[in-house]
């Protein structure tokens, strides 16, 4: 080989390896994506919260919230209305939840399965305005007829549609975790003779159990951040309930705090500080939240995999049982005293009576007897679920049918939305989300690449996935505040189009990433390692055998951006949406959207035309983003039986 | 330890929903379910200067962001009492007279309906070409005519509306929603009148309104209150254009039997708090 071949040869080298290199960069800049957003939302939220119109202590355990009579800023009803609502929903929703989880994931055939997960998730698709629209129509009535109570916006109505809202999320990462126990515990168990149940119950469970705890947390994280149907049914009334377990008091959470009072706040003044003081102590709230169940998913992951070392434990398996039961006592005690303030004494002791006899009961009875109790209570949350799906859906495609026409959806609005159709805010929500997704898909699938394909897990990785999850966990709300404070006011993009699908777009962009990181994980490693072995270079490898396979994967994970980004209203509600019957004719124009429409339409406009409208407009915007839904999980079902590696 | 496990979250559950069987004494009268308007609005600040004499509201008020807030719990409260503008009233609510008189549009041009407030739309500096025209419109026969068919208190009117030659382009107005039907059937007229979109109109509420005509992003700005001072200072070029007036009805539910009539103290010892059951009225 001559010297000049050779030399022409490092120098394609080089030129290649240039290329290879400036392609890594953009994808490490896509990855760090989610990290800047993270800082630059905490940045600008603090920053449009200075100076808070009062000391952050008395913000904080200020009793009163007056903002524009009295001039008190006190979020302590606040804090304690987000809490106990959440509470009252994790009631409601975790029974349920871990019973659907147990279901899918041990109990039903495989066809059944097809049928019960798919509907569950569902229910995470239907946007959280349409929730509210039946909540304030149907659910409140229903509490106040039902109860005899003068109103029926109150904390348990809150805490039913957040309930409802958490069981999808709480179902499907619990499930996960449940899938992801190895077979040889469950064979292992099988094999001693254990029964199903008692391998559910003493090792599937568990096992799993980090994994549940993080569902948990992370359905509380969404309770805690839910605006739009919290703000419709709840009440609003800035009171620690009295007696403090009244459930049947309105109360007043941070998130719908935010919902009513953004809008029409005069830019500037103290009360427009202290709600952004309101969505910094939101978003330090969630971000805790969020952590928490970071930190726990990922002991999960450690505990499963085979790692040769064994730790010796800190304290013997003997002193951690004692622990553990002195622990358990007294959180039954606590528990007991506080039914005690709540009900009284005969009521208690009722309660602790059944309880032992429960307890003997149970002890007599026969492993089978007990396998049938559990599964038959796991298959009526089942039954709940499936019926709570069936009542909502019902309800609004029953309004919502007699509206519907092909004028409907291709006149716009007229009079208010009494008259014509939803044309602008259909094409409006269309525009939105094509635009979010555009942004959204390289910044997401670029940062994906990164992270599966260009690195090792490292501190950078660890921190990238962090601010994925977190911002994955933030408030949609919160995304409506920064969006307003960043594009609206500092980079006076005015109410527009464009605000807006940014504002989406870093929305959805922890949702593009997860799925498409699982898709490429799901391409096996020896592929890649024959096309290196054959001389492609990463980018290659990437371009021509990695992505092709996962494409079905990312599609499905842009589709679910898609079906959430059209659903949110909060997030729109500061940065893009005006009730206007024009399509805009650029970018810095604002638009009508699906769910804005139907929120003004439901509570703004008099009138049983307008009723009517909302609810052909609440149909039209499930049908949408149901739609979507269904879409995806098509395509991932459909991937998951032919794709076999 | 599972078990365990259950039987605390079992007890958990049963302290929520034993908060259920906190029954409220329904056997005398109705309790009075107090509903207002949010923080920010603009028809509770005039409220709480002319009704309430700036004391404060009871800490027990539901609070909604819209008049149609107000309205739907009202007509799905029995013991509920609310305000809203005149232009909401229907069968499904039933407002009350306020010191023996009826919330009408005839009332409160005579003057005797004591709960009324301006309209306003807003421009940065006077109002030229497009803008200058619509406001005309509005206050011309036509755009009063529009006022009185919304429910809403008609000024007096200027005349027929005499169309000018030479109008091009487009104008934006943003702001206010009590103000936007007026805006919005208004700006449909005169866009027909015209034979082209010359006006577009959007929501938003009064703060966005302020906001949007005097960055300049909007021509005329709507807002159901005066200028905060902060404003002000910050745009001090706005104009003030008073649209129409808006009556505010105060309103229970249909099959309240209890009140036809509140003198404005009453209606202020509601919202205080002093009477919480309508026995006591």
């Amino acid at each position: 080989m001559n010297i000049r071949s050779k030399r022409k040869n490092m120098f394609t080298f080089s030129k290649r390896n240039f290329k290879e290199k400036s392609i890594k960069t953009i994808f490490f800049i896509a990855a760090i994506f989610g990290v800047i957003i993270i800082f630059s939302i905490l940045f600008f939220l603090l920053r449009e919260a200075y100076p808070l119109p009062t000391d952050v202590w008395s913000f904080l355990s200020g009793t009163k919230w007056s903002p524009t009579e009295s001039l008190k800023f006190g979020t302590y009803p606040l804090i304690v209305g987000t809490l106990l609502v959440t509470f009252g929903a994790m009631a409601i929703a975790i029974p349920l939840s871990i019973g659907g989880a147990l279901f899918i994931s041990e109990i039903a055939s495989s066809r059944v399965r097809s049928i019960i997960k798919p509907a569950i998730e569902l229910l995470a698709g239907i946007p959280s305005v349409v929730y509210g629209f039946f909540g304030l129509i149907i659910l409140t009535t229903m509490i106040k007829d039902f109860f005899g109570v003068p109103t029926g916006e109150t904390w348990l109505a809150g805490s039913i549609i957040l309930g409802v809202m958490a069981i999808p999320t709480i179902t499907t990462v619990a499930e996960d975790a449940l899938k992801a126990v190895p077979r040889e515990y469950k064979e292992g168990s099988l094999a001693m003779g254990a029964t199903k149940w008692q391998t559910i119950s003493k090792v599937v469970v568990p096992s799993a159990l980090s994994g549940i705890t993080a569902a948990i947390i992370l359905g509380i994280g969404r309770a805690v951040g839910e605006t739009m149907a919290i703000l419709m049914v709840c009440g609003n009334a800035a009171i620690v309930p009295n007696p403090l377990w009244n459930t049947f008091s309105p109360i007043r959470t941070l998130t719908s705090t935010l919902g009513i009072e953004t809008a029409e706040v005069p830019v500037g003044g103290p009360h427009y500080h202290a709600l952004f003081g309101v969505a910094v102590l939101l978003l330090m709230i969630t971000l805790i939240i969020n952590l928490s169940a970071v930190y726990l998913l990922g002991l999960l992951k450690t505990k499963h995999s085979a790692s040769g070392k064994k730790k010796k434990p800190l304290i013997s398996a003997n002193l951690t049982a004692k622990i553990k039961k002195i622990f358990t006592s007294i959180s039954l005690l606590f528990v007991l005293f506080l039914l005690y303030l709540i009900t009284g004494i005969i009521v208690t002791g009722i309660l602790v009576i059944i309880g032992i006899i429960f307890w003997f009961f149970i002890k007599k009875l026969s492993e089978k007897n007990i396998q049938r109790i559990a599964f038959s209570a796991i298959g009526a949350s089942v039954i709940i679920i499936i019926i709570l799906l069936g009542i909502i859906l019902t309800y609004i495609i029953v309004n919502g049918a007699g509206a519907l026409s092909w004028e409907f959806l291709t006149e716009a609005p007229r009079n208010l939305g009494r008259a014509g159709g939803i044309s602008t805010a259909l094409i409006g929500t269309l525009y939105l989300v094509a635009g979010a997704i555009a942004i959204a898909l390289p910044i997401g699938v670029g940062a994906s690449i990164y992270l599966t394909e260009y690195t090792k897990e490292n501190l950078a990785t660890k921190i990238i996935r962090t601010a994925a999850d977190l911002l994955n966990g933030t408030p949609s709300i919160v995304f409506g505040l920064f969006g307003f404070a960043f594009f609206v006011l500092y980079l006076k993009f005015g109410f527009s189009l464009l605000a807006g699908q940014i504002t989406l777009a870093f929305m959805i962009v922890p949702t593009i990433l997860r799925t498409t990181e699982e898709a490429l994980r799901s391409v096996p490693q020896s592929i890649r390692e024959g096309s290196y072995a054959v001389g492609a270079t990463r980018w290659q490898t990437i371009r021509r055998v990695v992505l092709p396979p996962a494409a079905p994967g990312i599609i499905t994970g842009a589709i679910l951006g898609i079906g959430r980004a059209a659903g949110e209203t909060a997030p729109i509600m500061f940065t893009a949406v005006a009730f206007s019957s024009f399509f805009p004719s650029s970018l810095f124009e604002p638009v009508n959207a699906l769910p804005y429409h139907l929120f003004i339409v439901a509570t703004n406009v008099p009138g049983s035309a307008a009723r009517a409208a909302a609810g052909g407009t609440a149909l039209v915007l499930l049908l949408v983003v149901v739609g979507f839904y269904s879409i995806a999980i098509i395509i991932r079902n459909h991937y998951q039986k032919t794709m076999k590696w | 330890m599972l078990v365990i496990g259950i039987l605390v979250a079992i007890m958990l559950i049963a302290i929520f929903f034993s908060g259920c069987t906190q029954q409220t004494d329904t056997s005398q009268g109705l309790t009075i379910v107090v509903v207002g308007r949010d923080s920010a609005s603009g028809t509770r600040e005039f409220f709480w200067e002319h009704v309430m004499g700036k004391t404060n509201f009871t800490q027990n008020m539901l609070e909604k962001n819209s008049n149609g807030g107000v309205y739907q719990t009202v007509s799905s409260t029995e013991g509920a009492i609310g305000y809203i503008g005149l232009g909401y009233l229907d069968e499904n609510v039933k407002a009350i007279k306020i010191n023996g008189i009826e919330a009408t549009v005839a009332n409160v041009i005579a003057g005797t309906y004591p709960i009324s407030r301006a309209l306003n739309m807003f421009t940065n500096g006077n109002a030229t070409g497009i803008a200058e025209e619509f406001l005309k419109y509005i206050d011309s026969d036509e755009g009063q005519a529009i006022v009185d068919e919304e429910g809403f208190v008609p000024k007096t009117a200027t005349g027929p509306y005499v169309k000018v030659d030479g109008l091009t382009g487009s104008i934006t107005i943003v702001g206010s929603t009590t103000v936007l039907p007026i805006a919005q059937l208004a700006a449909e007229a005169f866009n027909e009148l015209y034979g082209s979109d010359l006006v577009a109109v959007s929501g938003g509420g009064s703060s966005v309104g302020v906001q949007s005509v005097g960055e300049g992003s909007a021509a005329i700005g709507m807002a159901s209150r005066e200028l905060k001072s902060s404003e002000i200072t910050s745009y001090p070029n706005l104009v003030k254009r008073i649209v129409c007036n808006d009556g505010i009805a105060v309103v229970v539910h249909p099959d309240n039997t209890y009140v036809e009539d509140l003198t404005l103290q009453q209606v202020k010892a509601i919202y205080n708090a002093t009477y919480t059951n309508w026995d006591q009225i």
